[in-house]
């Protein structure tokens, strides 16, 4: 139940053919805005890579958790993009990023529910078999029920 | 079979959203896999969760401290501790349980924060002097901030009243205002102490802090302004690097002994043995940039205002500025309306730059940055300079000249328009006898704008690098 109300369908992209981090957030921030989560690309744009210079968000094996809070945003929510190729991300073990969860907070959060989603969210990443699940998942569905753990 | 080793942890990142729980989940599986018992307290943005009791700590073998902020790691001093980045904990998870395993962990002493602070600097950016520095002027600004905020918006409060509303002399006195004028006042008088006791707080923790707020009180009683409170700062902090370096040596038991008296007392002393000699000469500048001012008083508006926008921008609340206030108001006292116009006019423009700037070149600033932006609206109308001082003392080699600029504009234009203006204070409150209030409005405008617009460019240059 939760979860669908931050991660649908229509927000996971795969397959992409994206050439560099730039083009991430754009496309990050596009479909935001399409599906009416944010309400200005380039904010979310700013937002992204503000973030992205405290610290870089790709962690693991092709994984990166780029995120932002930001006043563009009107909901909550995750959007994740699967790319064909790994992109530079300067990411903690050196591997280029491929597998993209990206978390699109609004400025003024009314609960913490999302928090604690997403936190258990970044929690899950960690473990190497949901990893595998997600990045050899063929379908937008299959991977919707491989983040269905985090409804408990 | 041997008790298993327990381990407490902390993580946090700035964020608060993601890595901080990775982290711990890391942490955990690693414990699991390794045999060891782990209780993780995490620093998110839904706040603290999972604390660490007392007893947690008491019972620990090993602390593994994991963030990238303040997780109050002053709990764990003795402790064998591995003190490392957030992101070192997501990706080498076992590498540091298996330190503390292997008793390859160092008791945790505060004496590190100057290294720590370098090395967490060193690991997620390229460090260097210039960001040090500028980490511990935010410090000393940030905490300054409400002080200007609250102090400035009460003392504009009381000039709704009438601008001499505070004095109990004065025809227009009223209770309220002055209650509202010296409650304000004792804001702006704080502000130049409490900058300098957290610039040294941030290099030094609050031996530091102790040092740095009397060497602003110093600075401050002594008339030096807040460039006087930025050097003490930073001179309250060496002076504790410097001592810290000279006991060294002591047995850790007299640690108790360094923090409550040595410090304190050796601190305290050496700023003042410093810092009263150096104000000393305030005075003497002072009345040197009077009569300085004073043979430029019949000449030509353009070097006028360029001397009287300089001088007002250039220290607000030091020597420089004061003289040339001061002498605006000795002249008002004599009959010369245009003088203090100028004046006028060029302390009104610097808060008035920073409010435009935070307005229109608004991605470029942070929150709390905007809100005093906005205050400045105010504080700026009611001739409160000081409400530029926190941007000011960020970035002063920058900042300051471009207050100069928009404020010798201001100046220059107000001189040329020939606008009068009877009273010492109140900014657009005495709007209704001025000679010549809209020519004024529009000068401070002309130059509050130009340097807005300076100013933010300036913000969306350094953002983007």
């Amino acid at each position: 139940m939760i979860l669908n109300e931050y991660l649908k369908e229509e927000w996971i992209l795969l397959n992409q053919s994206l050439k560099n981090q730039e083009e991430v957030f754009y496309k990050i921030a596009e479909t935001a805005v399409t599906n009416e989560i944010a309400t200005n690309i380039n904010e979310v744009v700013e937002g992204l890579k503000r973030r992205e210079e405290e610290g870089t968000t790709g962690f693991l094996e092709g994984f990166a958790i780029p995120h932002t809070q930001n006043e563009a945003i009107l909901r909550p929510a995750i959007i994740i993009i699967q790319n064909k190729k790994g992109i530079e991300w300067n990411s903690l073990d050196g591997i280029p990023s491929q597998f993209f969860i990206s978390l699109l907070i609004p400025k003024k959060e009314a609960g913490t529910t999302h928090l604690t989603l997403l936190s258990s969210l970044s929690r899950m990443l960690m473990h190497e078999d949901i990893r595998e699940k997600l990045k050899n998942a063929g379908r937008s569905k299959e991977i919707i029920n491989v983040l269905q753990h985090l409804n408990h | 079979m041997a008790q298993k080793i327990k381990i407490i942890a902390a993580t946090g990142c700035p964020t608060g959203i993601a890595h901080t729980f990775m982290a711990e989940e890391a942490l955990k599986k690693a414990a699991e896999k390794l045999g060891v018992e782990i209780k993780v307290e995490t620093h998110g943005q839904v706040g603290v969760q999972n604390p660490l009791t007392k007893e947690d700590i008491r019972k620990a073998d090993g602390v593994i401290i994991a963030a990238d902020k303040d997780i109050n790691a002053d709990r764990f001093v003795g402790k064998p501790t591995v003190d490392v980045p957030v992101s070192k904990a997501i990706k080498d998870a076992e590498e540091l349980i298996k330190m503390i395993i292997e008793g390859k962990a160092r008791p945790y002493r505060i004496k590190n924060i100057q290294n720590k602070s370098m090395e967490t600097e060193d690991l997620t950016k390229g460090s260097g002097l210039g960001r040090q520095i500028y980490k511990h002027l935010m410090n000393g600004v940030s905490h300054m901030l409400p002080f200007v905020v609250g102090g400035g918006i009460l003392i504009a409060s009381s000039f709704l009243f009438g601008i001499h509303s505070a004095d109990p002399n004065h025809e227009s006195y009223n209770r309220f205002a002055e209650l509202l004028n010296k409650t304000g006042g004792l804001g702006f008088q704080l502000m130049v102490p409490i900058l300098a006791a957290f610039i040294a707080e941030s290099m030094a923790k609050r031996p530091g802090m102790v040092v740095g707020f009397i060497g602003g009180m110093i600075a401050f009683t002594g008339g030096a302004g807040f460039l006087g409170g930025i050097a003490a700062g930073f001179l309250g902090g060496g002076i504790i690097f410097l001592l810290q370096k000279i006991f060294s040596g002591l047995p850790k038991s007299l640690d108790g002994l360094k923090a409550i008296f040595l410090y304190p007392v050796l601190g305290i002393f050496l700023m003042g043995l410093i810092m009263f000699p150096l104000v000393e000469p305030m005075t003497t500048i002072n009345e040197a940039m009077k009569s300085f001012l004073s043979d430029f008083q019949g000449s030509n508006p353009i070097l006028l205002g360029f001397i009287v926008g300089s001088m007002c921008a250039f220290d607000m609340g030091g020597p420089v500025n004061k003289a040339a206030y001061v002498t605006g108001t000795a002249l008002l006292a004599e009959g010369n309306y245009y003088f203090m116009a100028g004046v006028s006019a060029a302390c009104i423009t610097p808060p008035l730059i920073i409010a435009f700037a935070t307005v229109f070149f608004r991605k470029y600033f942070n929150q709390s940055e905007q809100n005093a932006g906005l205050v400045n609206f105010i504080l700026g109308s009611t001739h409160i300079t000081e409400g530029a001082i926190p941007f000011a003392a960020k970035d002063p080699l920058v900042v300051i000249p471009i207050l100069m600029l928009g404020s010798s504009v201001s100046a220059i234009l107000t001189y040329l328009m020939k606008v009068q203006v009877p009273a010492p204070h109140g900014g657009f409150l005495v709007l209704p006898v001025v000679n010549g209030a809209f020519q004024w409005v529009f000068a401070i405008l002309i130059g509050s704008l130009i340097g807005a617009f300076i100013y933010g460019i300036y913000r969306k240059r350094t953002y983007q690098e």
